[in-house]
C-alpha cells in the first residue's frame, strides 16, 4: 500500500518515523475515534432531546460488554458466511478509513482512488446484507430485502454527486487533488453535497433510513440474531463509519482535512464535526421512512435534483462560471 | 331515538318475551326464552337500530343466561337481552354473527369458557384458552374447582 | 462481567399482563428518565439483550414462549420480574390461566438464572430504576 501511495506522490513526503507511527496507529486509533464519534452522536441526540445522555466511555462499555457474552449461532443459519460477515464488513471499513487518514496525513493519491473509496463504501452493506440472509430467520429475510432495496436506492444518486465534484475539479480523479478544492461552494456544488449527505444518512442506518435495522418494527432485523463478539464486530463497523464517511465528505466536498499547520487540523475537525452534526440533527428531527418512500425520494427527487446539478456543473465547467 | 318511542317500540316484541323489566339508570332488561333470542336480537339491530355492545355469560345455578346488550346513544339508555338457557347438559343457542359480524370472536370467547354451543357460528375456534388446555374443560363453570 | 453493570440493554416481555406494567416501561425509556446515562438500552431482539423485563402473570399460552426467549438471551443475564403479578402471581392467584408465577417457569429452563424482583402495581419507573442498579451492583 505505501509504495502505491507514493508513486503519484503530488505533496510533501513524511519522515520515516512519522512513517512508522501512522502506519502502527491508523488502526487502533481510527476505531477509538469511531467510539468517541458514537458517543458524540449520542450525547448530541440527548442534548437536543434535554437530557443528559451516556457518559464518554459508554460505547466502550457496550463493545466490553458485547464480547462478554456468549455467541448464538442459529441452528439453521450458514455458519460460515454468518461469522465471516460482519468481519468482511469491519475489514472493508477499516481498509477505506486507512486510505482516507493515508491520503490526508500525507498528502499523496493514485489516480482513480475516489473509485476505490466508492467502491470500499459500498462493502459493509454488502456484508450487512450477506450477514442477515445467512441468519435463517424472517425477520432476518425482511430485513435482508429491505436493506438491499435500500442500497439500490441510495448508491446511484451517490455516485451522480460525486461526479458532479469530478466535473467541477476539472475531471481529476485523485482525493488529494479533489480535496485541494471545495466545490460546495456552488450551487451544483451545494445540491451535490446535500444529496450525498443524505446518501451517507442512509449508508450509516440513520434515521429517517435506519429501515433495515429498525428496533421496533422488525425487531433489528438485520443484526438479529447476532449477539455477543459478533455484535460487538458490528457495533464497532457502524462506529468506525461515522469516522470514514463523514471524512470522505469532508475530503470530496469541503476542502479536505489539511495537516500542514494546527489552524488547518483545527479547521478540519471542525468541518468533521459540522458534517456530524448535521447528520446528527436530521436523524434526530425525522421520522423513520418506509421503503417505498425512501426508494422514491431517492429515485424520484434526488435523482432529479442531481440531473440539475450536474448539467450546471457542466454548464459552469464549459462557460467557466465557477459559482454554478 | 327517544326514550318513550323506545318504549313503544318495544311493545312490539312483547309477544317473544317472557317478561320486560325497567331497571334505575337508563337498564332495560328484555327476559326470553333461548329458543327467541334470535328473533328479539334482529328486532333490536335491524328493526331499531340499536347499537351492539357485548355479549355476556353467567352461568346460574339452573340456567344459564346469555345477555346481549344494545345502546341508544341518543338517550343513553341500555337494552339488554337476558336470554335462558334451560337445558345445562347440552346448552345451545342459535348465533347472531350471521346477522352481526362482531359476534364472532365474543361467541368464540363464550364457548370456550362456559362451553355453549353456539349454532350456525361461521368459524367456532378456540381462541383464549391456551393450546395445551384440555378439551371440554369449561373454566368458569361454577362446577370447576381447578 | 463488569462492563455488564455500565451497559445493559433490556428487552421486554410480556406474559399475559394487564399492560400497566408495560406502559410503565415504555414510560421508563422516554428522554424524561434518561436512562441512557445509565447504560439501559431498549434493544430490539433477546440475542442483544442483558436484560429482560418480564410484566404479567406467566400464562399457559405465554410460559412456553417466555422459555424460548430466555433460551435465545445471550448469557449472562438478568430476569427482571416487574409488577406484582410477575413477582408472584398479584390477583391472578389461583385463576385457571395461571402457570405459575414468572420466576417458577424461568427456574423450569435455568435453576441457575439471576431473577431480580420488583414489585409494586404498576411499580413507578423510578423504583424499576432503583431495582436495576441494585441489583446489578449485587451481582
Amino acid at each position: 500500500m505505501g509504495a502505491v501511495f507514493e508513486g503519484k506522490g503530488e505533496g510533501k513526503e513524511m519522515s520515516a518515523l512519522s512513517n512508522v507511527i501512522f502506519w502502527i496507529a491508523v488502526i487502533p486509533g481510527t476505531i477509538i475515534a469511531g467510539l468517541v464519534a458514537s458517543w458524540i452522536v449520542r450525547k448530541v441526540s440527548a442534548l437536543v432531546q434535554w437530557r443528559v445522555g451516556p457518559p464518554l466511555c459508554q460505547p466502550l462499555y457496550d463493545v466490553m460488554k458485547l464480547m462478554g457474552k456468549e455467541i448464538l449461532v442459529p441452528r439453521d443459519g450458514q455458519r460460515t458466511v454468518f461469522i465471516a460477515a460482519p468481519l468482511v464488513g469491519l475489514a472493508g471499513v477499516l481498509v477505506l478509513s486507512m486510505m482516507l487518514w493515508r491520503i490526508t496525513a500525507a498528502q499523496t493519491a493514485f489516480v482513480g482512488d475516489v473509485i476505490v473509496a466508492i467502491y470500499l463504501m459500498v462493502l459493509p452493506s454488502l456484508a450487512l446484507i450477506l450477514g442477515s440472509s445467512a441468519s435463517a430467520s424472517p425477520h432476518a429475510a425482511i430485513g435482508t430485502g429491505r436493506e438491499m432495496k435500500l442500497v439500490m436506492g441510495y448508491e446511484l444518486p451517490l455516485v451522480l454527486a460525486f461526479i458532479v465534484v469530478i466535473i467541477k475539479t476539472g475531471g481529476q480523479l485523485d482525493l488529494a487533488t479533489i480535496a485541494q478544492n471545495a466545490p460546495v461552494w456552488s450551487v451544483s456544488g451545494m445540491l451535490a453535497f446535500l444529496v450525498s449527505l443524505l446518501c451517507v444518512q442512509a449508508k450509516l442506518g440513520f434515521v429517517p433510513f435506519d429501515i433495515a435495522e429498525s428496533e421496533t418494527e422488525v425487531a433489528s432485523g438485520v443484526i438479529m440474531e447476532y449477539s455477543g463478539a459478533l455484535l460487538a464486530v458490528w457495533k464497532v463497523m457502524q462506529s468506525t463509519m461515522l469516522v470514514a464517511l463523514p471524512l470522505f465528505l469532508v475530503m470530496v466536498f469541503l476542502g479536505g482535512f489539511g495537516v500542514s499547520s494546527v489552524g488547518a487540523v483545527a479547521a478540519g475537525i471542525g468541518k468533521y464535526v459540522l458534517v456530524l452534526v448535521l447528520l446528527i440533527l436530521i436523524k434526530n428531527t425525522n421520522p423513520r421512512l418506509r421503503i417505498d418512500q425512501a426508494m422514491r425520494f431517492f429515485w424520484v427527487y434526488c435523482g432529479i435534483a442531481l440531473v440539475a446539478a450536474v448539467v450546471l456543473a457542466m454548464i459552469g465547467d464549459c462557460y467557466d462560471i465557477h459559482w454554478l | 331515538m327517544k326514550q318513550e318511542e323506545l318504549n313503544n317500540r318495544l311493545a312490539e316484541i312483547r309477544d317473544k318475551l317472557i317478561g320486560i323489566e325497567q331497571k334505575p339508570n337508563r337498564r332495560i332488561f328484555l327476559l326470553c326464552e333461548c329458543e327467541n333470542s334470535y328473533a328479539v336480537n334482529k328486532f333490536l339491530f335491524e328493526g331499531l337500530g340499536l347499537r351492539f355492545v357485548i355479549v355476556t355469560g353467567i352461568d346460574s345455578e339452573d340456567c344459564f343466561e346469555i345477555l346481549y346488550h344494545y345502546a341508544n346513544d341518543e338517550t343513553g339508555c341500555f337494552v339488554s337481552i337476558k336470554a335462558f338457557i334451560r337445558d345445562r347438559e347440552h346448552p345451545e343457542i342459535e348465533s347472531i354473527t350471521p346477522m352481526l359480524p362482531a359476534g364472532e370472536w365474543i361467541e368464540r370467547e363464550i364457548h370456550d369458557i362456559l362451553g355453549i354451543g353456539f349454532r350456525n357460528h361461521p368459524n367456532m375456534r378456540r381462541l383464549i384458552l391456551s393450546d395445551d388446555w384440555p378439551e371440554g374443560v369449561y373454566p368458569l363453570r361454577k362446577e370447576v374447582k381447578k | 462481567m463488569k462492563a455488564l453493570k455500565k451497559s445493559v440493554w433490556v428487552f421486554h416481555v410480556n406474559t399475559g399482563a394487564c399492560n400497566n406494567c408495560d406502559i410503565e416501561i415504555v414510560n421508563l425509556l422516554t428522554p424524561r428518565f434518561d436512562v441512557e446515562r445509565l447504560g439501559i438500552r431498549l434493544v430490539g431482539s433477546p440475542r442483544h439483550a442483558d436484560a429482560l423485563l418480564v410484566t404479567g402473570v406467566g400464562t399457559r399460552q405465554a410460559a412456553k414462549r417466555l422459555q424460548e426467549v430466555y433460551r435465545q438471551t445471550a448469557k449472562p443475564c438478568v430476569v427482571f420480574c416487574m409488577g406484582a403479578c410477575a413477582g408472584g402471581t398479584g390477583i391472578f392467584e389461583g385463576a385457571y390461566h395461571v402457570a405459575g408465577p414468572v420466576d417458577r417457569i424461568i427456574k423450569e429452563v435455568d435453576p441457575n438464572a439471576i431473577i431480580a424482583y420488583v414489585p409494586g402495581c404498576p411499580p413507578k419507573p423510578e423504583a424499576m430504576i432503583s431495582g436495576v442498579v441494585k441489583a446489578l451492583a449485587a451481582i
